[in-house]
């Protein structure tokens, strides 16, 4: 039961380092003790944040990315959950599709970039399709442990009250096997949103991946960084979001499979 | 008072002296409760072991005997009172006593060999070779008798063994005070007495000072000088009896001899009274 | 005699059921259809079933990795991507180990530095590395820091897992022995919490090798990813998926190596681990 002066001190505690590496690096890039052309100092690029958000700027590649995210991961979560539950289920479904698993699992996802683009050219298409790739493999993986992991007795039991098949998988397959799920989701949601923002850095065709790129290219060094701070936004908000739901779904345990 | 840490002869069979008194000062100990308010496991606690002496610490179950060996030891500290050792405050300190834990299996370090194990116990202390070291280690695994044990993996050793390896390390250490937490309560009964005759063995070449703690009344009549019977919790001291049986003890002559059987029934019947237990299998 | 006829079938029928359960109970499935994939990819390819630029037959694609191979141009390729990861991972996982045990001791410590390393853990490894070009350039410097980056954060969160996971009775144990407190650091925490620290450096193996290769593709000179990304633009498409192939072998052998030494290194951990389990 932490005191509230516990509390204070540990906020406090959390500030200090990030506060103090902002102080610094401003009072260096201001008395030029670093090169402010490359490195500028905290305010300025607060500022430059400031106008890209004043501008809207920021909402069209926010947006495109966010959905390219969404429909990649929902489609890859989606196919891997329905296939990871056949493949946990039966044996024979399992050995028949494990060995094609085990073999594209080692394959570096953004290896198939390159592939991609080849068959479907630098659109939405292609990006859609990686990111659906990168998500599919961890939920799958997570999917046929969870399913594997649920006890034998507890679905037993559920038969010997008469439940039938589909039943017993909604009302105890699912559930007792979503701790794992949602373990893999968790994984897929940063591949995703790496793979996301590599495609669009790759493609060019828009998205924040592509905005930081082209500041970058452009020497537009404010920019670059303004344009990290929103993707570093980015990437909490969605683990946030998703730590919130996680715990709501699935309060009573969170086995970790990597 | 001897302190013997340090050089010592090739052949590794030392006799320690006994070293200096052991005592208690009106130990207490509280805890925070699940409700957060405190709880009072030990009450007042004192205690005088005279060097060299056997002591078993016998009470019902859950009074706190463990925690009172833990704070000797100098695992815990105590909500009020000291420990002394000699005339000197060891209170929260380890200082020469070593503490025998009752999970002997979980306390033997998994990563290493039963010889490394053993040597864990007294390397850091002792500025000889290694050669020399592993000769100490050797002697006292063969004193426990797994002398060619040693290179095993302690979970590749039975219970038995394992309490063995745990016991040769402690006494490795050459402690003034040998501190033992319900050593034998989870090894079969004819192990549990070959146990026994190996500390009394042990005790007899060795003459550190000795405190057992322990639920079974016959264990601690059997192996000790002196029995100490703590109430229940809050721990205090309820009784302290001599056990007065001559050594040395022998495993099935002793255990049958009319002063071990009235000591026994003495205790016992303190013990099943004071806890509200009944005496009778069968109460009518 | 119909009786006959009618028990000799069913002593037949659950026999023939179980030769094909035993067909689908081994990993034969598996490998033939594997095989069957691999089939129909040479025939669409050769019979111009598919769009023939981007689509070469197999064997095209197995004859182009061989020859890359033999000639010496594919090797140094490999060796280079190999040597970035090695030194952007040893740093991230020196760093994490270092980073992450600090965090497990000290209280303090762990205070000030656990919210910011979750505030930067969420951030996504592409991202970082445009702006850094700007502080370390376009050279191995960017691309390793990169790597290191994203291989720090899964070691220090296991390392200070492992730290704090470590039984309370080996701490015990060393106090009640007077180890000195470095040496009991050395000799029981780190051990204890080995296994932890193996987990997330194997993690990290995956991360580390996924990231060098987008470092190659988006800012590299040299190494796998940047000629999977050439041979693309070159519409080279046998060599791009020759070294995808290549890729990925390499990327599963790392692993497997990395799993056969972890489980040399933590033997006694699974083995403890079984005897505990019988024990219950």
């Amino acid at each position: 039961m932490p005191i509230p002066a516990e509390r204070g001190t540990a906020v406090l505690a959390a500030l200090v380092l990030p506060l103090a590496a902002l102080l610094c690096l401003e009072i260096a890039s201001r008395s030029a003790i670093v090169d402010p052309t490359f490195i500028p100092p905290p305010s300025a690029i607060i500022g430059t944040l400031g106008d890209i958000v004043a501008t809207g700027a920021f909402a069209r590649p926010l947006a495109q990315t966010v959905l390219l995210l969404f429909a990649g991961y929902g489609l890859g979560s989606f196919a891997a959950i329905s296939l990871g539950i056949l493949m946990g289920a039966s044996r024979a479904v399992y050995n028949c599709l494990e060995p094609l698993a085990e073999l594209l699992r080692p394959l570096p996802k953004p290896a198939l970039l390159p592939a991609l683009i080849l068959f479907l050219g630098l659109g939405a298409k292609m990006e859609v399709t990686i990111v659906a790739l990168g998500c599919f493999f961890p939920v799958l993986i997570n999917t046929i442990q969870g399913v594997r992991a649920v006890e034998p007795t507890m679905i037993n039991t559920a038969r010997t009250f008469g439940h039938g098949s589909f039943a017993v998988w909604r009302r105890i397959l699912l559930p007792a096997s979503a701790p794992y799920i949602l373990a893999g989701m968790r994984v897929s949601l940063g591949l995703g949103l790496i793979l996301a923002i590599t495609a669009e850095m790759i493609a060019g065709t828009g998205g924040l991946g592509d905005s930081i790129l082209r500041a970058q290219r452009l020497f537009l060094v404010k920019e670059s960084y303004a344009w990290l701070v929103i993707l570093a936004l980015l990437g909490l908000v969605l683990t946030g979001v998703f730590g919130f739901i996680e715990r709501r779904l699935a309060f009573w345990s969170a086995p970790q499979v990597t | 008072m001897a302190v013997t840490a340090g050089a010592m002869p090739a052949s590794g069979a030392t006799t320690q002296s006994a070293g200096a008194r052991l005592r208690v000062e009106a130990l207490g100990k509280a805890f925070a409760g699940p409700d957060g308010a405190a709880v009072e496991a030990i009450g007042s606690v004192t205690l005088d072991v005279a060097p060299g002496e056997f002591v078993a610490v016998v009470g019902p179950s859950g009074c706190g005997k463990s925690t009172l060996l833990q704070i000797i030891a100098g695992l815990l500290l105590p909500s009020s009172g000291r420990v002394l050792l000699g005339d000197r405050d060891v209170t929260g300190e380890p200082a020469h006593m070593v503490y025998l834990f009752q999970q002997y299996s979980k306390s033997l370090l998994p990563w290493m060999t039963v010889e490394n194990n053993v040597m864990f116990a007294f390397r850091h202390r002792m500025k000889v070779s290694q050669a020399d070291a592993l000769t100490r280690c050797r002697d006292y695994l063969a004193m426990v008798g797994l002398g060619d044990s040693g290179h095993h993996y302690p979970w590749q050793l039975s219970g038995g063994m394992q309490q063995r390896v745990a016991i040769a390390r402690a006494l490795a250490a050459e402690p003034q005070v040998l501190l033992m937490d319900e050593p034998f309560s989870s090894v079969d009964a004819l192990t549990r007495l070959d146990l026994h005759s190996l500390i009394l063995d042990l005790w007899t070449k060795k003459h550190f000072t000795a405190v057992l703690v322990t639920h079974d009344v016959d264990e601690a009549i059997f192996l000790a000088d002196r029995v100490v019977v703590l109430t229940q919790r809050p721990a205090q001291l309820a009784e302290a009896v001599a056990t007065k049986l001559s050594r040395p003890r022998h495993s099935i002559e002793t255990r049958e001899a009319p002063e071990f059987l009235a000591l026994r029934h003495r205790l016992l019947d303190h013990l099943l009274t004071r806890s509200g237990r009944t005496r009778d299998a069968n109460p009518r | 005699m119909t009786q006959s006829a009618a028990a000799r079938t069913a002593a037949e029928i659950p026999r023939a059921r179980s030769k094909r359960r035993r067909f689908f109970d081994s990993r034969v499935p598996g490998v033939v259809l594997l095989l069957a994939l691999l089939c129909l990819w040479e025939a669409s390819a050769r019979s111009g079933l598919v769009e023939s630029v981007n689509w070469p037959p197999f064997s095209a694609v197995v004859a182009s990795l061989v020859a890359g191979l033999l000639d010496g141009e594919l090797l140094p390729v490999v060796l280079s991507t190999l040597w970035r990861m090695a030194r952007g991972y040893a740093i991230g996982c020196a760093v994490g180990v270092a980073i992450g045990a600090a965090i497990a001791l000290s209280r303090p410590l762990r205070l000030l530095l656990q919210p910011t390393i979750e505030l930067l853990r969420p951030v996504p490894i592409p991202a970082i590395i445009p702006p850094l070009v700007f502080l370390l350039g376009l050279d191995d410097r960017l691309r390793i820091f990169s790597i290191a980056f994203a291989s720090f954060f899964p070691v220090a969160l296991n390392t200070h897992a492992g730290v704090r996971a470590v039984e309370p009775i080996y701490h015990q144990v060393a106090r009640t022995f007077g180890v000195p407190h470095l040496t009991s650091l050395r000799r029981v925490v780190f051990p204890a919490a080995l296994p932890f620290i193996l987990a997330g450096l194997r993690t990290s193996l995956g991360i580390a090798f996924v990231v060098t290769v987008i470092a190659e593709m988006i800012v590299g000179q040299e190494g796998l990813g940047y000629y999977l990304v050439t041979m693309q633009f070159a519409m080279r498409a046998p060599e791009m998926y020759a070294g995808i192939l290549l890729l990925t072998c390499v990327a599963y052998l790392l692993n497997r190596a990395f799993v056969a030494w972890e489980a040399r290194a933590i033997r006694w951990a699974r083995l403890v681990e079984t005897m505990q389990e019988g024990a219950r």
